[in-house]
């Protein structure tokens, strides 16, 4: 079964959000409604209470790249997607072309755990397999990687996914807003939301550690000089 | 080069992106557009370095069991040799990973039919100029860190000699290294002169940095979206009239490139 049909089966089993996007299936001609969930009252108004109306998934992309202030929304797991567009899809496979826009490749995963096949990686095994510039972050030292989280992940900050791995397989993620984040922004109900999951650390986050690996052996050899 | 039709197979187009220019990765996705416009697959998706979907993820966005992986890079390199490999857990030119079948294809910017795409962009930006009359100088980085993509844009000069384009000269010429982009006046005889950047994306080297070496800008700008640059030609400048265009991967065809690596691919291995 493909994944296109598989989001039809998770909508039908009562799934309707993913990230801060409420999907509405229309029932009577099997389309589908895309919106930001904070206007979910313009949407059932008559035409669409004035939403900017797209038809197909084709500007998916545009919607999702910018913030409502204009800042460049370079993960999309953060909880500031632009609001007053509602898409218009034909059927699950534009659905899913949609969806993989906003959150790309989030329905998959999401599929994929429920099936048992979705593989984690831990950081110390992300770290490790760095080359090149990136090579260094693995110096990072445990503590220096647990702050980082906080820092960098969560819905307060780059992103509201589901963190799914630990810093190696035996030392899990310290408990904070961002560990404990279920990947559902807006306390809103897991039987009713297809959460959003990172299983493995992304490369901007590599990208930080690099930058806090250099600062801790800076520190380090200014204090042994 | 026309491919027939794979409705069992997924291509997946693999892009750098950046989590500073918005403008990077649209270049990829338009050539999945206009590939998927096609039909030729059963699926097409792009997947990134620097921005989501990542190479990890990438096998979770696909149905079909066979996989042509294409990396739309300019050149082979870092990237197309170790990055995208590991990424993906390719082993060689093809691999199964986890029952799906990989097949890895060369990068964009090292087939030949990248020259006609070349061709084609420096006739568009500059319609009117006689090529008797023009210097073609294809731009990049540079560095002594990325030989092949110096080596690319070189291969691509030779093959634009040989194919009689017309011009009076074809040169190639580098932000970081000689023979420098910056003497670009001094490096052409001809009253016109057409830069093409060998570049996938329009960013900061597009936008900023090389207008402000060849004289067209007189400072760095703003980073994104500065297509403001690419829309004012011809530039009268340094006693020549030049045209500027933007990077070569803006060309939505390039997608027919990445179908021809897909092509070679198969007549190289003998896929059926």
């Amino acid at each position: 079964m493909s994944v296109a049909q598989k989001l039809h089966d998770l909508l039908e089993s009562g799934i309707h959000r993913i990230g801060e996007i409420e999907i509405q299936t229309n029932a009577c001609n099997s389309r589908y409604s895309l919106f930001h969930h904070a206007d979910s009252d313009l949407f059932t108004k008559p035409s669409f209470g004035g939403l900017e109306v797209h038809e197909g998934p084709a500007d998916a992309r545009e919607i999702s790249t910018y913030a409502e202030d204009g800042t460049y929304r370079f993960t999309k797991g953060q909880v500031n997607l632009k609001r007053g567009w509602v898409m218009i899809l034909e059927n699950e496979d534009e659905l899913r072309l949609a969806l993989d826009q906003f959150y790309p490749a989030c329905v998959g995963l999401f599929i994929a755990q429920k099936g048992g096949i979705l593989e984690i990686e831990t950081l110390r095994e992300k770290l490790n397999r760095q080359t090149g510039m990136y090579r260094f972050a693995r110096t990072i030292s445990d503590a220096g990687a647990q702050k980082l989280v906080q820092e960098i992940c969560g819905p307060a900050h780059q992103c509201a996914k589901k963190i799914l791995w630990k810093i190696d397989a035996d030392t899990p993620l310290d408990d904070s807003e961002a560990s404990r984040f279920n990947g559902i922004p807006g306390n809103f109900p897991e039987t009713e939301a297809i959460p959003l999951l990172c299983r493995e650390a992304c490369n901007h986050f590599v990208a930080e550690c690099r930058k806090a690996a250099k600062t801790e052996h800076e520190a380090k050899s200014a204090g042994g000089s | 080069m026309p491919i027939a039709p794979k409705p069992d197979s997924a291509l997946l187009i693999v892009g750098h992106g950046s989590t500073e220019n918005p403008d990077s990765s649209t270049p990829y996705f338009e050539h999945a557009d206009e590939i998927r416009r096609r039909e030729l697959f059963a699926e097409v998706h792009c997947c990134f370095w620097k921005e989501e979907p990542s190479m990890r993820e990438a096998f979770y966005l696909i149905d079909s069991p066979e996989i042509y992986v294409v990396p739309d890079f300019i050149s082979e390199g870092y990237f197309t040799q170790d990055v995208i490999p590991r990424e993906l857990g390719l082993t060689g030119p093809t691999t199964e990973v986890r029952g799906k079948t990989f097949h890895y294809c060369l990068p964009v910017g090292v087939h030949p039919s990248m020259t006609g795409l070349i061709l084609r962009r420096a006739k568009e930006v500059a319609p009117d100029v006689d090529p008797a009359a023009t210097t073609l100088i294809i731009t990049g980085h540079g560095t002594g860190l990325n030989q092949n993509s110096t080596k690319a844009i070189r291969d691509q000069v030779d093959q634009i000699i040989a194919s009689d384009a017309g011009y009076a000269a074809v040169l190639d010429a580098y932000m970081e290294e000689q023979p420098f982009i910056a003497e670009w006046d001094k490096l052409s005889q001809t009253p016109n002169v057409v830069i093409v950047p060998f570049f996938i994306s329009d960013g900061l080297h597009s936008y900023q940095d090389i207008p402000v070496l060849i004289g067209i800008e007189n400072e760095v700008g703003a980073a994104a979206s500065q297509r403001e640059v690419f829309r004012h030609n011809p530039h009268h400048v340094r006693g020549k009239t030049l045209y500027y265009s933007s990077a070569i991967g803006t060309e939505r065809l390039l997608a027919d490139v990445i179908l021809d690596q897909v092509h070679d691919f198969d007549q190289i291995h003998k896929i059926l």
